[in-house]
């Protein structure tokens, strides 16, 4: 049976590789990003290597646009075997003092609210077909903390507890939720904000296997968690980070 | 085949998630050296793979025998002429003691054999995996080795040690291309908590977990061979959990 798999944030550097490797690996995708015309042009990249994928836009704080997006999707399919909820990130980096409420709730809500929005509507759809993988997306900082990304580093936190709670609710229906936790990867939004090189000289020193990863490194670790070798395998955070942290 | 041609030697690979672990792993491509103290179900395991196909070594080994483990590898170098791939499944669990009858014997013998092992076999095998600039260690710890458990102090501290072990060595190799990694099983449907537990006992704890999922030695095969495969080449120094929910650290 073809599974069917919903990525947030499937538009951007590791949820654009995690969608071409599930399609990759026989997966119909649909890609869900706050940027739509992103999300096209992955799908449109899917389709042209003979995937099966679909995309549109979603802002994922906002219940009813999920509920719309995740009806829709049931009524196109007709199930949603894999919810990997990717959208997210840090935004700002300043001092707990200059961060403005607004700003605080904006990072929170794109993070762990978005992730409990999609939770929330794709759960009883797996519940009932006693069977689903959900993956949420945390980070090292949701571990270590980070200067500077004070809502950022809760809300990834807020995540892996998140999680856990969810796969304790869910594992009687057999449905397994984990979180990935990606380290310093090379995705073209951060490779906005600092070059190659000064991410070379910034962090390649602090890593064991010496490099960044590269978004394909941490899409294998999503796909892992949709084979059936990790039907064993809820409530856990799986870290990819060329071992910048071993927790 | 996710494997292909790759050579793995797995330790305690006779029975359990040993032997689960070969099994797989043949199946993916990979050449197996079978390595246990039980040289008569090491062969048996050996035969399996050679009749799915798989080129396969059986060898016998004390892992906490400096010797042993020296013979191992130099068996391993002749046949195969190289090492991909080390999967540290050989350790022991028994006896059951409180820490004031546990005599020095039965903690050293644990000690020396759940963590020492780990060292002789990694240390045997670093060198040829630093000189092609690749290499897969994977080390079996324990869900114990984080929260601990009555009667079994030897035990959990051999693990915590193991994981202590993989995140120093994980440091030390990482800028040769070697991951080091462990997995931490919760209890298995395998011979080992047979040995303290009936087994209805056994099949009760089973049973008990969050996960309707009978935790099975392929379940944790299974991770062990995507730690062991290019797809996992950006993991190292970590510590996963299998466990059907038992335990979330």
């Amino acid at each position: 049976m073809n599974q069917v798999a919903m990525i947030t944030g499937g538009g951007g550097g590791i949820g654009g590789a995690v969608a071409r490797r599930m399609a990759a690996g026989g997966i119909t995708v649909v890609i869900a990003d706050y940027d739509g015309s992103a999300a096209e042009r992955v799908k449109d990249e899917i389709v042209a290597s003979g995937g099966k994928a679909d995309a549109l836009a979603i802002d994922v704080t906002v219940a009813r646009e999920v509920k719309a997006v995740v009806t829709d999707a049931v009524k196109r399919y007709g199930r949603i075997d894999v919810l990997a909820n990717i959208a997210g990130g840090s935004a700002y980096t300043k001092r707990i003092e200059e961060f403005t409420w607004a700003q605080w709730k904006e990072v929170m809500d794109a993070n762990l609210k978005g992730t409990f929005l999609m939770c929330r509507e794709v759960a009883p759809l797996m519940q009932k077909q006693k069977s689903g993988r959900i993956m949420n997306t945390a980070s090292n900082y949701g571990v270590t903390g980070s200067a500077l990304r004070t809502p950022y580093a809760a809300a990834k936190a807020g995540i892996i507890t998140f999680t856990k709670s969810l796969a304790l609710e869910l594992a009687p229906d057999l449905v397994l939720a984990n979180t990935v936790a990606p380290g310093p990867t090379d995705t073209p939004r951060v490779m906005e904000k600092e070059s190659a090189e000064a991410r070379k000289q910034r962090w390649w020193p602090q890593i064991p296997l010496g490099r960044t990863a590269l978004p394909p490194d941490i899409a294998e670790m999503y796909y892992f968690l949709t084979m059936p070798e990790s039907a064993a395998i809820t409530g856990q955070t799986f870290h990819v980070n060329g071992g910048v942290v071993m927790p | 085949m996710r494997l292909k041609d790759k050579v793995a030697v797995v330790t305690g690979a006779a029975q359990g998630i040993g032997r689960a672990t070969a099994l797989a792993m043949g199946r993916e491509g990979a050449k197996v050296v079978v390595a246990d103290l039980q040289a008569e179900k090491a062969q048996s395991v050996a035969n399996e793979l050679q009749a799915l196909g798989a080129q396969a070594l059986a060898v016998e080994v004390n892992i906490a025998n400096e010797t042993s483990v020296k013979r191992m590898a130099k068996s391993t170098f002749e046949r195969f002429s190289r090492a991909d791939i080390l999967v540290n499944v050989a350790g022991i669990y028994y006896p059951k003691a409180s820490v004031v009858d546990l005599s020095e014997e039965d903690w050293d013998r644990t000690i020396n054999i759940n963590v020492g092992g780990n060292f002789l076999c990694s240390r045997e095998f670093v060198p040829a995996m630093r000189a092609q600039k690749s290499g897969r260690i994977i080390s079996l710890a324990s869900a114990i080795g984080h929260y601990g458990m009555r009667q079994f102090s030897h035990y959990a501290a051999s693990k915590a040690a193991v994981m202590g072990f993989v995140k120093s060595l994980a440091r030390e190799v990482g800028v040769d291309g070697i991951t080091v990694n462990a997995i931490c099983p919760g209890s298995a449907n395998t011979a080992m908590p047979r040995q303290h537990r009936s087994e209805e006992e056994v099949m009760e704890r089973l049973r008990a977990t969050p996960l309707p999922h009978i935790l099975e030695p392929e379940d944790i095969a299974g991770a062990i061979l995507f730690l062991a495969s290019d797809a996992a080449a950006f993991i190292t120094g970590q510590s996963y959990n299998i466990n059907s929910g038992t335990y979330m650290f």
